[in-house]
């Protein structure tokens, strides 16, 4: 296995407000559609790895719902919005040990209800709240927009990160998914628009916010030799690396100006053996426009605090320096956690990228971020053979 | 709110307007109420004990409700983090204050409210 390991299919269900169906038999659609785009069929995969979203998703029982036989990797694997890019750092272990010869790797959801609004499918409520922790939400600490308001604050307070500096995230992310068929928001977006946006959580307008989707996405894992020979060309995965920084919750602590790219980036680029001038497409994960910004600066791709300047630069958009977020991200295109960005990079290096398609894509960086800032997770991938 | 039985003595605390949050002895280090562990030994007894109240604040949310019917918009919640005199972190309630009043490091002083019915709970006031 000198050649290392690549993706050879990607499998998407209709994203969005998909009703009627469940995370199970979305993340199985997933997994076949994934076999099927790699030119392979179910029998052929020997490993399965299962990401769940917020509830009611499958776990290792996915593999007998699918009637998979003699696997010799199955696990669920979870460090939140991180987990795609593990996913596919253990799958892509697993072929090139032997330990497996083709891994789907699945992520599937479905928090959207019929007539419920997209926010309070993240919100905690209750009748009644207990002891400390359940004051604290009592008092206004329900959802997760509250905690990445906090961070996003401190970085402006620290750097002089402005709202439009934000907004200017929202505006070229939004400018890649007009050009995305699969994107729910294809209206244009101005910066104004933007600005005119409700709070959600002051300083977080509606549209610094990701969207909430129903659906399932999924890979499948080979060798890269072996991925030369399939349906679709093999997207080379170049490294991989983690970063789960502990912020502490006391005195000292860099809760909001840091990330754990800062770790997962190095190690990745590292492997890789590229370094941030190298990269070509950005992918990152952006269930807030603020995580876009500070995943840049922790990149290298540009100093700490200058986040917003590189962002409102246009360097993101379409005919940036640094094309970033080119399917319209989890923003404007699709929240499948880890998935989102990991799509669009395999769409990107395949070539697939249509109206939207970068021209120089030889390096694409992915990005994942879960919980509030606590875990980051890094992919490289690439049209080429790793040293080719 | 009601008591869950791990935090009762907090809320003893708040009814007597006193911060009380959790102290591991051996290593002089505090941590916040709900808090599981001593970071430092790895002591899960941690005791309990009074802080001074005073903190500053380190980053702030203002929630805004959505207008009713008639237009009446409820007023903003201004959420934090608080850094505690002795260094931990809270996630707090601000009150008495105005968004543009804020920044970094503004002291503030714990202040304890006393509902009719259900427990003392804890919001931050400026100093």
């Amino acid at each position: 296995m000198g050649e290392g390991a690549a993706i050879a299919g990607l499998g998407m269900t209709e994203l969005g407000r998909v009703y009627g169906r469940s995370p199970r038999r979305l993340a199985a659609d997933a997994v076949r559609r994934a076999v099927t785009d790699a030119g392979l069929g179910l029998a052929d995969l020997d490993g399965l790895v299962v990401s769940h979203g917020l509830g009611g998703s499958p776990g290792i029982e996915l593999a007998d719902t699918m009637g998979l036989r003699d696997l010799r990797v199955l696990t669920v694997m979870n460090s939140f919005g991180a987990t795609a890019g593990a996913m596919v750092a253990y799958a892509a272990m697993s072929v090139i040990s032997g330990a497996a010869s083709a891994v789907a790797c699945v992520f599937a959801d479905a928090p959207l209800r019929p007539r419920q609004s997209s926010g309070s499918a993240y919100q905690r409520d209750a009748r009644e709240w207990y002891g400390f922790g359940g004051m604290t939400a009592a008092l206004g600490f329900r959802d997760v927009n509250t905690p990445y308001a906090l961070a996003a604050r401190r970085h402006m307070n620290r750097y002089g990160t402005t709202s439009e500096q934000l907004g200017a995230i929202a505006v070229s992310t939004r400018q890649w998914a007009v050009m995305n068929p699969l994107a729910q928001m294809r209206e244009p977006m101005t910066l104004a628009d933007h600005q005119n946006s409700r709070w959600v959580a002051e300083p977080l307008h509606l549209l610094d916010c990701c969207l909430v989707s129903n659906g399932a996405i999924a890979v499948v894992v080979t060798g890269a030799d072996r991925a030369r020979d399939l349906a679709r060309p093999p997207v080379h995965i170049w490294g991989w690396g983690q970063g789960h920084p502990g912020h502490s919750k006391e005195r000292g602590s860099e809760f909001g100006l840091t990330t754990g790219a800062a770790v997962s980036g190095p190690t990745a680029m590292k492997m890789a053996g590229v370094t941030a001038q190298d990269v070509d497409i950005c992918q990152l994960y952006d269930c807030y426009t603020y995580t876009v910004l500070v995943s840049l600066e922790d990149y290298g791709f540009c100093a700490k605090g200058e986040g917003g300047a590189f962002a409102a630069s246009g360097a993101l958009g379409p005919g940036g320096a640094l094309p970033t977020n080119t399917g319209g991200g989890q923003l404007s295109a699709y929240y499948m956690w880890g998935m989102t960005p990991l799509s669009e990079a395999v769409i990107q290096a395949r070539g697939d990228g249509g109206e939207r398609q970068v021209a120089k894509n030889d390096v694409v960086l992915v990005s994942g971020n879960g919980g509030i800032l606590d875990h980051h997770s890094t992919l490289i991938v690439s049209p080429h053979r790793k040293g080719a | 709110m009601r008591r869950d039985g791990r935090t009762d003595p907090f809320f003893d605390g708040a009814a007597a307007d006193r911060l009380v949050i959790r102290r591991c002895e051996r290593c002089d280090r505090w941590y916040a109420p709900d808090h599981g562990g001593c970071s430092g030994c790895g002591d899960e007894e941690l005791s309990w004990a009074e802080a001074t109240g005073e903190a500053t604040l380190v980053t702030w949310a203002v929630k805004h409700g959505r207008p009713a019917g008639d237009g009446t918009a409820p007023p903003p919640a201004h959420l934090a983090l608080v850094e505690l005199a002795e260094g931990p972190w809270l996630h707090a309630r601000l009150d008495g204050v105005n968004a543009s009043a804020l920044r970094e490091g503004l002291p503030l002083r714990a202040s304890f409210v006393h509902p009719d019915e259900g427990e003392s709970y804890l919001l931050f006031r400026p100093a």
